[in-house]
């Protein structure tokens, strides 16, 4: 045994000494790895977030598609082809509140109350200015977010224009040229009024906002001098508003005073805005509305109202006058057609359209009615079209925006660009599809690699009793493709055009539908859930998307709810290798996954949990009973409150995921007599942590969990989970994370170091990675001066602490500690803020820790099959080391591969938007320190210790790839030992390989085969040239000896 | 109306200045990092980056809300690599900048003070790829053991040549010599180390039938070592 594994890390050492470095070609760019930029879901909620066409005046006027998202980027995308044209990540805790748009300029508030006032350009995403305008911990925290923040363009000047910010509620800032001009702040802070809008005209500026009275709202107006940004005068207007911010729009035509248009009890009132305010409302009669809807066409004085039976209105303000301009019709409430959207949009005269949106049940088609009051000579244009949406697809329409253009006089074409409920932006020419971006996929809540099955031969031909002169016949047909494979043989042989690790992994051409998979294994699917209700899957080799499901909501359907898949918990119950029966007759395997998500209602309450057993190739139902691909995902309801999910590999005997409830009872997927024999026979191993909250201080505990059974009623096992150990921790620290150890096959149970003495890897499979924070709430941690966040490595199975270390928590008191632990070897990443003593420094570290069996090498206590119980448990030594590492790290993970023999690279994804492979070797935790290293332990590839890990640009997987806000990162085998396949995902989806210890078990692409054929050719010439003169010689010399 | 706006004016001036220190510094354009296009979006953090400032079009930068402390400024760049700062907080005004490298320890501080607002230039970009190694045939001929074959295959084609034109007491000084090299050789490839060290020992030693009896011996009196010692 000991001398297989010498020999294999003899033979290992020799691979590795010949080529130790890793690097990527240029050329290989976009062939081994892809990267897709993302921008996220569409806030879409209110007209401050939501996607807008804006039009760049300029040479060439360009469109580009803005809108904030969900995940908290700025972005633009082009119309055109969908491609993303710029995008402003902003910081977490810098929230996006609302963004504006004038000429070339796009400009944004952020933060709570909109502390962060930044200006871009629209056309390139060129920050111009970024300025705090208060303090973010001074911040309004209102909801929603936009609530309390405005941006009013002034006049421009040297081509940007002023700005008037309103932020917090009730401060108004004028900004010229990045310079504060003015600021002025109501009196009462915003504890009685908080403003919610801007007007700026050239003789005041409008501050309007809602004063919370008795039940209702009312409006109150401000009028600021621009000048000096002193009170020219301030009302309230005598309003009851009811709903808030929805109940009231703002026309600021240029041509007229700005009006305020609300609705109160059933009515339409409106008040223009005089610098003196001194206007009377006037409500005009019989306009009864119980709703408006704000267009974004205020500055064109039209907006939508809605009557009470459901009918759309488009109001227009004419030299004082409010009028109905157009009655949407058929747009009452009805079965048969959802409820209408409406949105306002411009063409390139800037002329408005309005437009109308609703979804029909009956025909399955969205419809588009857009309405323009100026065009068909001056009386109005209504055109409209209809578009085959696919909701099953796509779910509903969650928003739309679009712009038109008028090409001939009665002729209104429109681009529609739709955000769907499953986080897709899409967008509709007339009623054809131009291109759909799936930025749901910034949102990935679980991933799974599946391993794609070999293309399959043309094996059906062959029948099982074949005549002669059928076979014949069969031969003679294959006979005909001869020639071909004879040729194709030649030119392979001349040119040595094989496939390399760095090839493209395209699959070899298929006929049916199935994806197959590549030589190398290159090629496999990535399964990911979303947390919009989508499952997509994703092939590894182009980022391609091959098939996606809608996640249906089970038995109780519910307007607005939706699955969100629970993190991580998704598995593959069936690879390709699961094969029913005989393999030669079945094929390979089909693998399916399975999926649990959780029913969260529109009012964000979670309801129940659902599983999804579906076919990895193409998304096809997977269960019995529901065979097909079309429709919705459906799941079964699985247990009402969900502790946790486990997956039970049983190797060759079958794959069992198990859920536990709420009640610690243990539910089995698939539940059959098999799967719950098979349950119990492992019940004894199967021990799991659990983080529970305590009741007393609002702390979270880690319980270990082990499975009890007992015979049920109907004779059949049940299984419950008891708490069989509860961690003690120090006080005022509370549980974080839960990070598994990484499986995977483990090549060598030891080391075998310089002087042929081995350290045996203390190999618990049993371990997990434990992480605590100072409690917020528990006065011991306010306390303490300086409370740290703690790192453990606890054994499942007893609840005994193997390892542990105390951190420094970051100044902000939080602990932000990733760590990835695999095999025997821990790695993990912090920010050590303690610099005041000497030789000490502020920066971020990377500790790598080893553990071994015994006190030194050769000790052996056989960890990998020992029990948990023996004392002989804690019986390790642990190597580390510490190192500085320059970026801060959002991911951590480890290469995987086949056999686990391939040294392992650390992955991480550091704050500078790039994936670095971190080498082994670099952090190997028994690096000499302060000496050179001695000859056995060069023989060991041991490097002398530096405290710096190297910034080596070449070891940046993600190159010039800036992948977002990666959160985290997965690694897959390949079918070559020596590669391992790594996708990251966040904000950016990115997938490339890596081979750590280089491509050796396939021929090097550098290796020459030219100069190999050059040297045979020539040497084959000098022989031509040689043989006769040595016969001619040999000749002569038998004549005259 | 006017006075309490005055009043308010000055109380929200007096609440910007009892924040902390805005620290405002720029990026200088170098060959190295011409313009904002080919930084790309960069951002300037303090330690962790839970304060930092975002690189404007003009190359400037500024962070809000710094609170007294010591500092580590670092610039957030994708493609360039930028010189760390230390970076000390006094109070509300002043602040002191210090080069600062990674890894070292900031205690002691440097003595040599950077000037405030903070100048920064990029020091470097980022080469992510290894060219490819290219076929080269002059490459290839010219390396070394190209060299020796080329020679060696000069050599066998040529020395009969050279034999033939030497006069006859040399070429047998020459025979006798080619004829140890063999023989050493034999003794090399048999592992023979006992022939081979005799034969450097006795240079004078020239029977030509010597080798083959030699190597019989050598190989042989090697074997019953061998079985001897088990």
């Amino acid at each position: 045994m000991f001398g297989t594994i010498r020999g294999l890390s003899l033979a290992l050492f020799l691979l590795f000494s010949a080529t130790c470095s890793f690097a990527l070609h240029e050329s290989d760019v976009g062939v081994v790895d892809w990267h897709k930029r993302l921008i996220g879901v569409p806030s879409a909620g209110s007209l401050a977030t939501s996607p807008v066409f804006h039009r760049i005046p300029g040479r060439n006027t360009q469109s580009v598609v803005i809108t904030a998202t969900e995940s908290n980027v700025l972005g633009a995308v082009s119309p055109v082809n969908g491609s993303l044209v710029w995008r402003h990540v902003f910081q977490p805790e810098d929230r996006i509140s609302r963004f504006n748009k004038r000429g070339s300029v796009v400009t944004s508030l952020s933060g709570p109350g909109g502390a962060n006032l930044r200006t871009f350009d629209a056309l390139t995403g060129d920050l111009l200015l970024e300025k705090q305008l208060h303090s973010p911990q001074v911040g309004l925290l209102s909801e929603p977010h936009h609530l309390g923040t405005y941006i009013s363009f002034g006049n421009e000047t040297k081509g940007s224009p002023e700005l008037f910010v309103l932020t917090n509620g009730h401060t108004v800032q004028h900004i010229v040229g990045g310079k504060i001009k003015w600021s002025w702040t109501s009196e009462d802070q915003g504890s009685l009024v908080t403003y919610s809008n801007l007007v700026a005209t050239s003789q005041s500026i409008f501050a309007i906002g809602l004063a919370k009275s008795f039940a209702s709202y009312t409006l109150h107006v401000t009028a600021l001098s621009p000048a000096t940004g002193e009170i020219i005068s301030a009302s309230h207007i005598s309003s009851s508003i009811s709903n808030g911010l929805t109940d009231f729009v703002v026309l600021d035509q240029s041509a007229s005073q700005p009006h305020i248009v609300w609705v109160e009890d059933n009515t339409l009132k409106f008040i223009e805005l005089t610098p003196a305010l001194n206007a009377k409302p006037s409500y005009p009669k019989d306009k009864l509305f119980s709703k408006i809807v704000d267009l974004g066409l205020g500055s064109r004085g039209l907006f939508v109202a809605i009557k009470e039976d459901g009918t759309g209105h488009i109001m227009g303000l004419n030299s004082g006058f409010m009028e109905s301009i157009k009655e949407f019709e058929s747009s009452g409430h009805s079965d048969r057609n959802t409820e209408s959207m409406y949105a306002g949009g411009l063409d390139k005269n800037e002329t408005p359209y309005i437009a109308r949106v609703y979804w029909s049940h009956t025909l399955r088609l969205v419809s588009v009615e857009l309405y323009s009051p100026y065009h068909g000579d001056g009386k109005g244009l209504l055109t409209g079209f209809s578009f085959a949406f696919d909701t099953f697809q796509h779910g509903v329409v969650s928003h739309f925006t679009f712009d038109a253009a008028n090409p001939q006089p009665y002729q209104v074409l429109a681009r529609v660009c739709l955000t769907t409920s499953t986080g897709s932006i899409q967008l509709w020419q007339q009623d054809s599809l131009q291109w759909v971006r799936e930025e749901s996929l910034a949102n990935i809540n679980a991933v799974q690699f599946v391993e794609l099955p070999e293309k399959l031969s043309d094996s059906s031909e062959r029948g099982e009793r074949e005549g002669f002169s059928s076979r014949l016949g069969r031969q003679l047909r294959d006979a005909k493709d001869f020639p071909q494979y004879l040729m194709r043989f030649i030119k392979r042989f001349a040119t040595g055009s094989y496939e390399s690790a760095s090839s493209a992994a395209a699959a070899h051409t298929t006929t049916s539908g199935v994806p197959s998979r590549d030589t190398f294994g290159f090629r496999q699917l990535i399964v990911a859930a979303t947390s919009h209700g989508k499952v997509y899957g994703i092939d590894s080799s182009n980022g391609n998307i091959l098939w996606s499901r809608i996640l249906g909501l089970g038995s109780v359907v519910e307007d607005g709810a939706h699955v969100v898949p629970i993190e991580n918990k998704m598995f593959t119950v069936k690879t390709v290798g699961d094969v029913n029966g005989d393999a030669e007759t079945a094929g390979p395997g089909v693998p399916e996954l399975v999926l649990i998500g959780k029913r969260v209602l529109k009012s964000g309450a979670t309801t129940g949990n659902l599983l999804y057993h579906f076919n990895a190739l193409t998304g096809a139902d997977a269960t019995t009973s529901r065979k097909s691909n079309v429709g919705l995902l459906q799941g079964a309801d699985v247990a009402d409150s969900l502790v946790d999910a486990y997956l039970l590999n049983a190797e060759d005997k079958g794959k069992v995921v198990v859920i536990l409830d709420g009640d610690m009872k243990v539910h089995l997927y698939p539940d059959t007599p098999s799967t719950r024999s098979l349950f119990s026979s492992y019940t004894s191993s199967f021990a799991v942590p659990v983080r529970l909250p305590e009741a007393a201080h609002g702390q979270y505990r880690v319980v270990g969990h082990q499975i009890a059974s007992s015979t049920g009623v109907s004779k059949k096992p049940e299984f419950s989970a008891y708490p069989a150990w509860t961690l003690s921790l120090p006080e005022g620290e509370d549980i974080q994370s839960i990070i598994p150890a990484t499986h995977g096959p483990v090549a060598s149970i030891g080391k075998v170091l310089g002087n042929r003495t081995t350290l045996y890897k203390y190999l618990n499979e049993r371990m997990f990675v434990l992480l605590t924070e100072p409690h917020s709430r528990s006065s011991a941690a306010t306390s303490l001066s300086k409370a740290g966040c703690g790192l453990y490595l606890v054994d499942s199975v007893k609840g005994s602490v193997i390892y542990k270390t105390k951190l420094p928590a970051s100044p902000g008191g939080s602990c932000n500690v990733k760590a990835v632990l695999t095999e025997n070897w821990l790695v993990y990443h912090y920010f050590d803020d303690d610099y005041r003593g000497t030789g000490q420094s502020k920066g971020y570290r990377i500790v790598s820790v080893e553990l071994y069996e015994g006190k030194q090498p050769d000790d052996k206590i056989r960890s990998s099959d020992m029990t948990s119980y023996s004392d002989k448990n804690l019986d390790i030594t642990a190597h580390a080391q510490s190192f500085v590492y320059l970026h801060g790290v959002t991911a951590i993970a480890t290469t995987s591969t086949k056999f686990g023999i391939t040294s392992k690279d650390v992955i991480v994804a550091n704050t500078n938007n790039k994936i670095h492979s971190l080498s082994r070797r670099f952090l190997n935790p028994r690096r000499p320190v302060g000496r050179k290293p001695t000859t056995e332990e060069a023989e060991e590839q041991l490097i002398q210790y530096d405290s710096l890990l190297p910034d080596d640009p070449r070891r940046v997987i993600s190159h010039r790839y800036e992948v977002a806000n990666t959160r985290q990162i997965v690694t897959s085998p390949a079918l070559l030992e020596s590669t391992s396949l790594v996708f990251a995902y966040g904000l950016d989806l990115f997938l490339t390989r890596v081979a750590p210890s280089s491509t050796f078990d396939v021929l090097n692409e550098n290796f020459n085969k030219m100069q190999l054929v050059l040297t045979v050719s020539a040497l084959a010439v000098a022989i031509l040239i040689t043989k006769p003169m040595v016969q001619r010689k040999k000749l002569k010399e038998k004549w005259y000896q | 109306m006017a006075r309490p706006t005055v009043l308010f004016l000055l109380y929200s001036s007096l609440f910007v200045l009892t924040q902390a220190f805005e620290l405002n510094g720029k990026i200088s354009w170098n060959d190295v990092c011409p313009g904002y296009k080919q930084l790309g979006p960069a951002r300037v953090i303090l330690d962790t980056g839970e304060m930092s400032g975002s690189v404007m079009k003009d190359g400037s930068f500024s962070i809000p809300n710094v609170s007294a402390g010591t500092y580590v400024l670092s610039v957030l760049s994708h493609d360039h690599w930028f010189d760390q700062l230390r970076v000390d907080v006094q109070d509300e005004t002043t602040a002191e900048v210090r080069t600062y490298v990674a890894g070292t320890p900031l205690n002691p501080p440097s003595s040599f003070l950077l000037p405030y607002p903070v100048a920064l230039e990029a020091k470097g970009k980022y080469n992510y790829f290894v060219p490819p190694e290219s076929f080269n045939l002059m490459g290839m001929l010219g390396s070394p053991m190209m060299l020796i074959m080329i020679f060696g295959g000069a050599m066998v084609l040529g020395l009969p040549y050279l034999m033939k034109n030497m006069d006859p007491e040399s070429l047998a000084e020459f025979k006798e010599q080619q004829a140890k090299m063999s023989q050493m050789q034999n003794a090399m490839t048999s592992g023979d180390f006992k022939g081979l060290s005799a034969l450097m020992a006795a240079p004078e030693d020239n029977r030509p039938a010597q080798p083959v009896s030699n190597k019989a011996q050598g190989s042989g009196k090697n074997r019953g070592n061998k079985s001897r010692k088990h």
